[in-house]
């Protein structure tokens, strides 16, 4: 049993309040929870992944507008099936959905994982994955616009921070997202909460083992395998617990990281 | 060459010689320049290959433009088609990668490996950025000696985006002296039926000469000048203007004009 610091509206008033997480999540699969993973596609013929990508589109300039299409491309970089294997390794129940914006030749990086994102939120997915990010300061308004949307359809957004030393978005927008960074813990559960860093999330992100297109499997290693980690652990939380906000959620990971650092013997914040 | 084409074929080398000379001088050192911090970093990561692949056109596709190991004479001029593999992933997140073989049976980088005979088992690759654009990726793959390999650590993918900060640079000069090649050899090849090899021999010949060398040195002498502020190049161009006014009557012609 965990308990979690968090708010409730009573009458049309905002009050803080504390609820009870019970252990029952520890034992989910994340079923009936929607995932969205924006990436490179999911080769969905991969062993670990056989019926578990619900639907895969792919991202397409129309008229000089980024339209998503139905799309058997698979995955032709790798990334997006390793973000996909290491969900479904923790939450092998729940629904994935690939929304391919790597890869396609012509696209701006920037401009097709902002399609990406609005079309998830759009199509309200609980969870989305996202191990992309943009250092282009023209992005970072249309990104904070994107998150505020997701907060308030209850898209709990989790993002990969940058591998290298600079600023990058949304990883480094703290109110409505979910920031995770690579450590090189091995167990998914026993993640980290570092309130008021930038990226707050750590997770196991060093030689992840993982699903690799044509029936193989890597070992991995960056922030973009944090990520997922993360994803996952908030898809067991949705199934036994499927009203929390995002705001519930990112309270629910603190509490449990605390739990996770005072067993561990770290200095908690 | 016939000789129909030789008069007009010198008067246009004539008109292209600074773009042509001064781009064959530049790029030169820099591709060696870049293959010896493959080499220097490669050692330093423990790492037996090491190669730079940057964008080929607009559509995301990427070439080899660099590479040192074994197999460094069969990658350089390679293309991987947008998108494809993990360098295609850098190119397109921005991200660095490590990526190792998770299993001692696997095919690692299938394409790759089948042009050029080499097993892959493992991968540092990182982005080549610039003035906050991508322009290419820096791949380190695998370890001295025998597997199985210790894995790339994230402090090694740390030092990898330091050298990487380093090669971008080299690789945006590169780039900005093939652009003036490439646009001389256009210019040239226009209407021509002759091929650049034409333009590189008459090149050579002419490098040897002495007026070749004396053009050479007088621009070293005007770039170090101008190098040395506003106002200096600001007399340094009146001095030249009015030297250039002062001997037009007896000038037929200047490499100027262009």
């Amino acid at each position: 049993m965990t308990a979690v610091s968090g708010i409730e509206k009573v009458n049309g008033s905002t009050r803080a309040m504390y609820f009870q997480l019970d252990d029952s999540w520890r034992s989910a699969r994340g079923k009936g929870v929607s995932v969205a993973v924006i990436d490179s596609g999911i080769d969905i013929g991969h062993p670990d992944l056989a019926g578990k990508v619900v639907d895969s589109v792919e991202a397409r300039v129309d008229n000089k507008k980024v339209v998503f299409d139905p799309s058997d491309a698979g995955d032709s970089a790798g990334h997006g099936t390793a973000c996909a294997g290491i969900i479904s390794k923790i939450a092998p129940d729940s629904e994935l959905h690939s929304i391919k914006v790597l890869g396609a030749g012509g696209l701006g990086d920037g401009m097709a994982f902002l399609a990406g994102l609005e079309w998830a939120i759009k199509q309200k997915y609980r969870v989305i994955n996202l191990s992309l990010g943009t250092t282009k300061p023209q992005f970072f308004a249309p990104l904070h616009d994107l998150l505020d949307r997701a907060y308030q359809a209850g898209c709990i957004v989790v993002a990969a921070a940058n591998n290298l030393p600079q600023p990058s978005f949304p990883s480094v927008f703290s109110s409505s997202l979910i920031s995770v960074i690579k450590s090189e813990e091995k167990d998914p559960l026993n993640f980290g909460f570092h309130y008021g860093e930038v990226i707050e999330l750590t997770a196991p992100g060093v030689n992840i083992r993982t699903a690799w297109p044509g029936g193989d499997y890597r070992s991995l290693t960056g922030n973009s395998f944090a990520c997922p980690h993360i994803v996952g652990v908030i898809a067991l939380l949705l199934e036994k617990h499927p009203d929390l906000t995002p705001f519930h959620v990112k309270s629910a990971l603190h509490s449990i990281a605390m739990e996770n650092q005072n067993r561990n013997g770290e200095i908690v914040r | 060459m016939p000789d129909q084409h030789e008069g007009e074929l010198a008067e246009k080398i004539q008109r292209l010689i600074e773009t042509i000379d001064i781009a064959n001088i530049l790029t030169e050192p820099l591709t060696k320049s870049i293959e010896e911090i493959l080499r220097v970093t490669a050692e330093d990561l423990g790492s037996n290959e090491a190669s730079v692949l940057v964008r080929d056109g607009d559509n995301g596709d990427l070439r080899f433009l660099s590479a040192v190991g074994q197999v460094a004479e069969r990658l350089v001029g390679v293309l991987i088609p947008a998108g494809k593999g993990i360098a295609g992933f850098v190119l397109s997140s921005g991200q660095p990668i490590a990526v190792a073989n998770a299993d001692a049976d696997a095919s690692f980088y299938r394409e790759v490996d089948k042009l050029t005979g080499y097993s892959t088992e493992m991968i540092l690759a990182t982005p080549l950025r610039h003035d906050g654009e991508v322009i290419g990726v820096l791949e380190y793959i695998n370890r001295a000696g025998d597997p199985p390999y210790k894995p790339f650590s994230p402090d090694e993918m740390d030092r990898a985006a330091r050298f990487a900060d380093a090669i971008a640079s080299l690789v945006r000069a590169y780039e900005s002296a093939k652009l003036f090649r490439d646009m001389g050899q256009k210019i040239v090849g226009e209407g021509s039926e002759f091929d650049i090899t034409e333009v590189r021999e008459w090149l050579s010949h002419y490098r040897g000469g002495a007026e070749h060398r004396e053009m050479m040195d007088l621009a070293v002498i005007v770039r170090e000048i101008a190098g040395r502020g506003e106002a200096e190049r600001s007399l340094c161009r009146s001095v030249l203007e009015a030297l250039l006014t002062y001997t037009s009557d007896t000038i037929n012609q200047t490499y100027l004009r262009y």
